[in-house]
């Protein structure tokens, strides 16, 4: 007898195995989507952030790349790690994991989900066209200053389209995130008995949509300031350049939280699974979330402190900026109280996650140096700044993306990345990243301005300088790292359903999930949903 | 306990979803929407702020005026359109199918004319949005509450042709109710920009 080989009912060309990819409303697919996109735009910006240290390898200017191209360079490192990575790879482990954790079958709106990621990979696209453009990409710096972003050559306008078309697909993702976790979660998730990465999500999306209109804003006015003669910012017929950075840093600033509260949920979630105890101060922890939000909005113009501000609004803004330190101490001193005596396992995603709470309290220190406006005029556009912020963008954004990529890895693809592989990736960032920036603090006291493609030829200057370049190519090799782990893990064991003993609800379903997600749920009467049920097994046991 | 259990066996497929909200998605999705709008128009208050108050240019520039009286005869056909979007929903909701159509169609004809009488105004107010910073504001808040009206006219033009082809029902209206919640919010929009730009 014939052996059937052809399936009883055709399928049609949108479940192919490429196509369904394309056309899928799925959120874990659509997460899946968002995650490698980003890695892929995080492999490029890392490309760019090299070239950069490269050229300052030695004091000579330009003596590697052009300097319009080194403008070109760091203008494009900045733009592709906001918009592309980690703004996006968030919404990419939300849309993967808020589902799954408040036990629902999907997003609110799929298809809008859909396409916030289309949105997000044109975006990317389109920047990444402007290097083939006449002008070449934008050299303006990521925050696109008027009045030179209305006079350059380079392509603001192609930035400008593209950046509208990530912040429209960024917003449609935030409001898919917050109707998802007001309306679909199930039954007996409360508020307060949603997981913490969950809180962060809903409040990263809110910082989103209050602020993203505004950046529009400006840059849409920028875009007519170019070509269509209006004026907005140009000061010659009554328009104010001040104004424009104004409307930026209102979005700037609490972009910046949007980069690093996911970060933190992330960390509150991997903290109490490998510290074998429930997260200390749960309740504190989700309102420091929203507190943080809250103030992050008041402390924009502390990128300004130099535009000659009145002293009074400088001061309302540093002590609106150093008022932010207390809820983020609120969520540092909680963590260490969910380690404390804790039964602790040193595993890939721990150790990122610990990393985020020692780096990130480094840059977190000293931007209470840097909110103090006296100081802040001594460093200003100093290597200091850069230091600063790669400490809570590295040290606390890719740290916690980082952690995040191992602790659900198996949950996405029912397979472990390698421990001895994560532990060299973790060990490599954690070294490379301090010899990076750490010595940029000192060549900031030094006056290094930052976004110059040369230095002075002197002792300290071009040590640190070298350090910092060296620090850079162990990050790039902690890259690869992480790749070979990926392709390894192809050949990994299978895992079931709970690999790391979690106790929230995305670990209830197999791995990876069913396109429906869950056949049946629990009753949730806590936060840890899955702790209960162990614990009801054992009852029954007993 | 024993319907539930009854109810699970002839149950298949997935959990049916837990509803945690009282509000339902598609209208706070829109809410949210409305929140961004805000936050947007709130960016080019600023700029008016910033010419205004912060630079103190006067307003309006000299040679030019404001057309205050037509600009409020357009606030007032606005404003209207408010209570006939308003009565449209009503209808509906009473499964009075004619008062919906009618009261679609007029919000339309009332949102149509408005702009028409924006577009004249451009015509005839004598400076273009070059002329400094008081011609770029102007065009600038005005324009972007035009093209909201747009959209909002856009939106309204669906509802009105499923209307005609006999969608919607006293219990499924969502499609009326979700483009005239962004009517209302483009309509009172539309009074703080005219009491800004054209009476303070």
């Amino acid at each position: 007898m014939a052996v059937r080989t052809e399936p009883i009912y055709p399928i049609p060309w949108y479940r192919g195995r490429f196509a369904s990819w394309l056309v899928t409303t799925d959120h874990k697919r659509i997460g899946i989507l968002y995650v490698a996109t980003s890695l892929l735009f995080f492999v490029l910006g890392g490309a760019l952030a090299l070239l950069i240290r490269i050229e300052l390898f030695t004091p000579e200017t330009a003596d590697v790349v052009g300097r319009v191209t080194f403008n070109q360079l760091f203008t494009m490192h900045g733009l592709t790690m906001i918009f592309l990575v980690v703004v996006p790879i968030f919404a990419g482990f939300g849309n993967f994991l808020i589902p799954l954790m408040i036990g629902a079958a999907d997003m609110a709106f799929p298809r809008l989900n859909a396409f916030s990621y289309w949105a997000f990979l044109f975006g990317g696209v389109i920047l990444y066209g402007s290097w083939f453009s006449a002008g070449g990409p934008a050299d303006t710096g990521w925050y696109l200053y008027p009045p030179y972003s209305a006079q350059t050559t380079t392509s603001v306008d192609l930035t400008i389209l593209s950046l509208h078309l990530l912040a429209i697909g960024s917003f449609a993702g935030a409001v898919n995130f917050v109707a998802t976790v007001h309306t679909l979660r199930t039954a007996g998730m409360t508020w307060m008995r949603m997981p913490l990465f969950v809180w962060a999500i809903y409040t990263y999306s809110l910082l989103l949509i209050a602020t993203l209109p505004v950046v529009g804003a400006a840059l849409t006015m920028l875009l007519l300031d170019r070509q269509a003669g209006t004026h907005f910012f140009l000061p010659d017929e009554g328009g104010n350049a001040v104004l424009y950075q104004h409307m930026f840093w209102f979005f700037g600033h609490p972009e910046v939280y949007v980069m690093i509260l996911p970060a933190f949920g992330i960390v509150s979630e991997v903290l109490p699974v490998f510290a074998r105890k429930p997260i200390f101060g749960y309740a504190a922890i989700a309102f420091s979330t929203i507190g943080i939000a809250f103030v992050s909005m008041l402390v924009w113009a502390h990128h300004m402190f130099t535009v000659g501000m009145p002293n009074f609004l400088n001061g309302f803004f540093m002590i609106a900026s150093v008022l932010v330190a207390v809820p983020t101490g609120v969520k540092i001193i909680n963590w260490l109280a969910t380690l404390w005596r804790g039964n602790l396992n040193f595993a890939t995603p721990m150790l990122f996650a610990l990393g985020v709470i020692s780096v990130f309290t480094i840059g977190g220190i000293s931007g209470v140096f840097v909110a103090a406006f006296p100081f802040d005029w001594q460093v200003h556009d100093s290597y200091f700044i850069v230091a600063h912020m790669h400490y809570v963008l590295f040290g606390g954004s890719i740290f916690g993306i980082f952690a995040a990529l191992y602790y659900w890895w198996p949950k996405m693809f029912g397979r472990m990345l390698g421990e001895g592989l994560g532990k060299l990736n973790f060990w490599l960032f954690f070294v490379g990243m301090n010899l990076t920036f750490g010595p940029q603090h000192m060549l900031g006291l030094l006056g290094m301005p930052r976004r110059v493609a040369g230095y002075r030829d002197e002792d300290w200057l071009v040590t640190w300088n070298v350090v910092s370049s060296i620090g850079s190519l162990m990050i790039g090799l902690g890259v690869l790292v992480f790749f070979l782990n990926v392709l390894r893990s192809r050949k990994s064991r299978r895992v079931g359903n709970d690999p790391w003993l979690g106790d929230t609800l995305e670990w209830y379903t197999t791995s990876p999930p069913p396109e429906h997600n869950f056949d049946r749920l629990p009753y949730i009467s806590s936060p840890r949903p899955l702790r209960d049920l162990r614990r009801r097994l054992a009852e029954q046991r007993a | 306990m024993a319907t539930h259990a009854e109810a699970a066996e002839h149950h298949h497929g997935p959990p049916v979803a837990n509803q945690s909200s009282r509000v339902d998605s598609r209208v706070l999705g829109m809410f949210l929407f409305i929140a961004s709008e805000v936050m947007l128009f709130g960016a080019f208050f600023t700029a008016y702020f910033f010419v205004r108050v912060v630079a103190g240019s006067p307003w309006p520039e000299p040679p030019f005026h404001l057309p205050v009286f037509v600009a409020g005869v357009n606030t007032a056909i606005l404003v209207t359109s408010s209570f006939t979007i308003h009565w449209a929903l009503q209808s509906i909701k009473r499964d009075n199918r004619a008062g919906l159509q009618a009261g679609l169609v007029l919000t339309l004809a009332l949102g149509i004319v408005f702009l028409l009488t924006q577009v004249r105004e451009y015509s005839r107010v004598g400076f273009n949005p070059g002329d400094g910073a008081f011609g770029t504001i102007f065009y600038g808040l005005t324009g972007l509450h035009g093209a909201h009206v747009f959209v909002g006219l856009t939106l309204l033009t669906f509802a009105s042709i499923r209307a005609f082809r006999g969608h919607f029902s006293a219990a499924h209206h969502h499609g009326v109710e979700i483009p005239g919640i962004y009517w209302h919010f483009v309509d009172v929009m539309w009074i703080v920009v005219y009491v800004t730009i054209y009476i303070l």
